[in-house]
């Protein structure tokens, strides 16, 4: 019963809420003020407006309705749209994993001098400008293009294919665009898995394919995951592609909010259009992430 | 047994390399073929090529406004990168360093402008610029190009951040550094690689920036992709193929230098 014992602090108690997480408050404040102001209000704002109502003459009343949203959902033009928006978003995140997956596997392999150079290609292709790559499918792709010359020449073809301003040619593109954000996470999740994992399989008499399917790729899961899910939502969006590689039979989702924004000036209904692709964007991700978890019990 | 299962083996191994090869063609092949392109005197695009020609390099400057709009593009891409990449080493240190409540879901919040859609954040800002009154300046660009790549150097830092070692801080706090100097001396330069990838991040993609900007000009205040996208919807004719072989060129330096001399490449794959 010595007196002095409860003069002794307690860490725990005595730290007050403060002294906790003061410093990580101070340090995160400059940046949170500035997404609250230009991110958080913009986009409550954004979705404030798709609640509005547009009259004939323009003139944009300060009740809340749920007009747009109704207009969106009962529009056959944007259900078509969205519906081919989300197969050619799904079609190039199948086909940019399985050209992807190889490139990782196959830099885990190699030797360092030829992984540099192709970290180098893919970082240059991250870092190129996107109507740089497009334009680049233009020269392949137009009547007079690269591909068309080549089919030509070795007597495929006698006219030339007309490959531009297509659903292909925007999924070709898109492919192209995703690769480099496909492969890096995937390469990533490859590199963090021990050796001796595929060695202990290939000796227990496992063959390659099996130590793939059974060990390399389920613990790549997370990887592709992140791969998969940023490919999806960029193609969901995809706004510059289809602008320079489709025609108006091929137009994306953006494309049309976009429209009613610069050409129609119908700002509500421009924010319910882009507020719904959000929206579905997420659901769906968050749709895949629970499949992922509950069929492959994957840990992403 | 092991001659059955030997076929199978190099048949998996032949399947990976041969299509990793193909899908690192078909990544060089449009960027490849565009160079080609724009060497050729043709006045379209034109395979296969006829005659050698530097006439489509010199018609690059024909390009409407596009010294004034690649000025504005490179003070928009650099103050961005600039600001953000400040903002961003704060706000790594204070998740990298601290525990409190709901860090998960800040981090989350703070990557997310990554994938909203660009559309999305165009429009958004538009409304909010119109409505406090400052659309269309140079201003509201900047801050549109801000929100844009914040999540660049956040991830960047974050990622060495995790990859350094604390306790060389801690060695120096303890020869009586003070926590300024700490940071300044040995903190900052560990994180280099993070901030030189997080810095040149955010300015490519600023630089290149389409569908968020085309919302924030008008007039005057134009960007080069803007101006890049104006001349390839109008002209069918090669000057594209040669300012892209241009900036790849250009694109292509920089990252080699800064992978040589910051490592940046090794630091941000894990």
């Amino acid at each position: 019963m010595n007196p002095h014992i409860p003069t002794i602090r307690d860490p725990i108690t005595e730290i007050t809420f403060w002294s906790r997480f003061g410093g990580a408050f101070c340090l995160l404040s400059p940046l949170l003020l500035f997404l609250a102001f230009f991110y958080v209000v913009p986009f409550a704002n954004l979705i404030q407006e798709s609640f509005r109502l547009t009259s004939l003459d323009g003139q944009v009343s300060d009740s809340l309705t749920l007009h747009q949203y109704i207009k969106t959902l009962s529009s056959s033009r944007i259900a078509r749209v969205m519906e081919r928006t989300f197969s050619m978003s799904v079609l190039t995140v199948v086909i940019t994993l399985l050209l992807s997956y190889p490139i990782a596997l196959l830099m885990i392999r190699i030797k360092s001098t030829p992984r540099t150079i192709i970290l180098l290609v893919i970082f240059i292709s991250l870092a190129s400008s996107l109507i740089v790559r497009n334009y680049g499918w233009v020269v392949v792709l137009s009547d007079k293009g690269a591909l068309n010359a080549f089919l030509q020449a070795i007597g495929l073809i006698q006219e030339p294919l007309r490959m531009m301003y297509s659903k292909v040619a925007i999924v070709i593109a898109l492919v192209h665009f995703s690769i480099p954000s496909m492969v890096l996470p995937i390469y990533g999740s490859l590199l963090r898995q021990p050796r001796s994992l595929t060695e202990a399989s290939l000796s227990l008499g496992g063959n390659s394919w099996q130590t793939f399917r059974k060990i390399t790729l389920p613990l790549s899961l997370p990887g592709v995951f992140g791969g998969t899910v940023l490919t999806f939502a960029l193609s969901m969006s995809a706004y510059v592609t289809p602008l320079m590689l489709g025609s108006p039979s091929s137009s994306m989702i953006s494309q049309v909010a976009a429209e009613q924004l610069l050409v129609q000036l119908n700002f509500p209904y421009g924010s319910a259009i882009i507020v719904t692709l959000t929206v579905l964007t997420f659901i769906l991700v968050a749709f895949y992430a629970t499949i992922l978890r509950r069929v492959f019990r994957a840990d992403v | 047994m092991q001659t059955s299962k030997a076929p199978t083996k190099n048949s998996f191994n032949y399947a990976v390399s041969i299509t990793a090869w193909l899908a690192l063609i078909f990544l060089l092949a449009p960027v490849l073929l565009t160079a080609i392109v724009s060497f050729n005197s043709s006045f379209f695009i034109e395979f296969p090529p006829k005659a050698f020609s530097f006439k489509w390099y010199w018609n690059i400057a024909n390009i409407a406004a596009i010294g004034q709009s690649t000025l504005i593009s490179l003070s928009i891409a650099f103050v961005a990168a600039l600001l953000c990449t400040t903002l961003a080493i704060a706000a790594a240190l204070a998740i990298a360093r601290y525990h409190f409540p709901g860090k998960v879901l800040m981090t989350a919040f703070l990557l997310s402008p990554i994938t909203m859609p660009m559309v999305a954040v165009g429009i958004a800002l538009i409304q909010f610029f119109i409505l406090i009154g400052t659309a269309f300046t140079w201003y509201s660009l900047l801050i549109g190009h801000m929100v844009l790549v914040i999540a660049y150097p956040i991830r960047t830092l974050l990622a060495s951040l995790t990859l350094m070692n604390p306790s060389l801080e801690e060695a120096s706090l303890s020869l009586g550094a003070s926590k300024f100097m700490a940071f300044w001396t040995v903190t900052l330069p560990q994180l280099k690689p993070g901030l030189i990838s997080g810095f040149l991040f955010a300015f490519l993609i600023s630089f290149d920036n389409y569908p968020i900007s085309v919302f924030l000009v008008r007039g005057g205040l134009t960007t080069m992709p803007i101006e890049i996208f104006n001349y390839i919807a109008q002209n069918l004719d090669p000057t594209p193929a040669a300012f892209s072989t241009l900036y790849v060129i250009i694109v292509s330096l920089i990252i080699a230098f800064a992978e040589r001399r910051y490592r940046i490449i090794s630091y941000s794959i894990k």
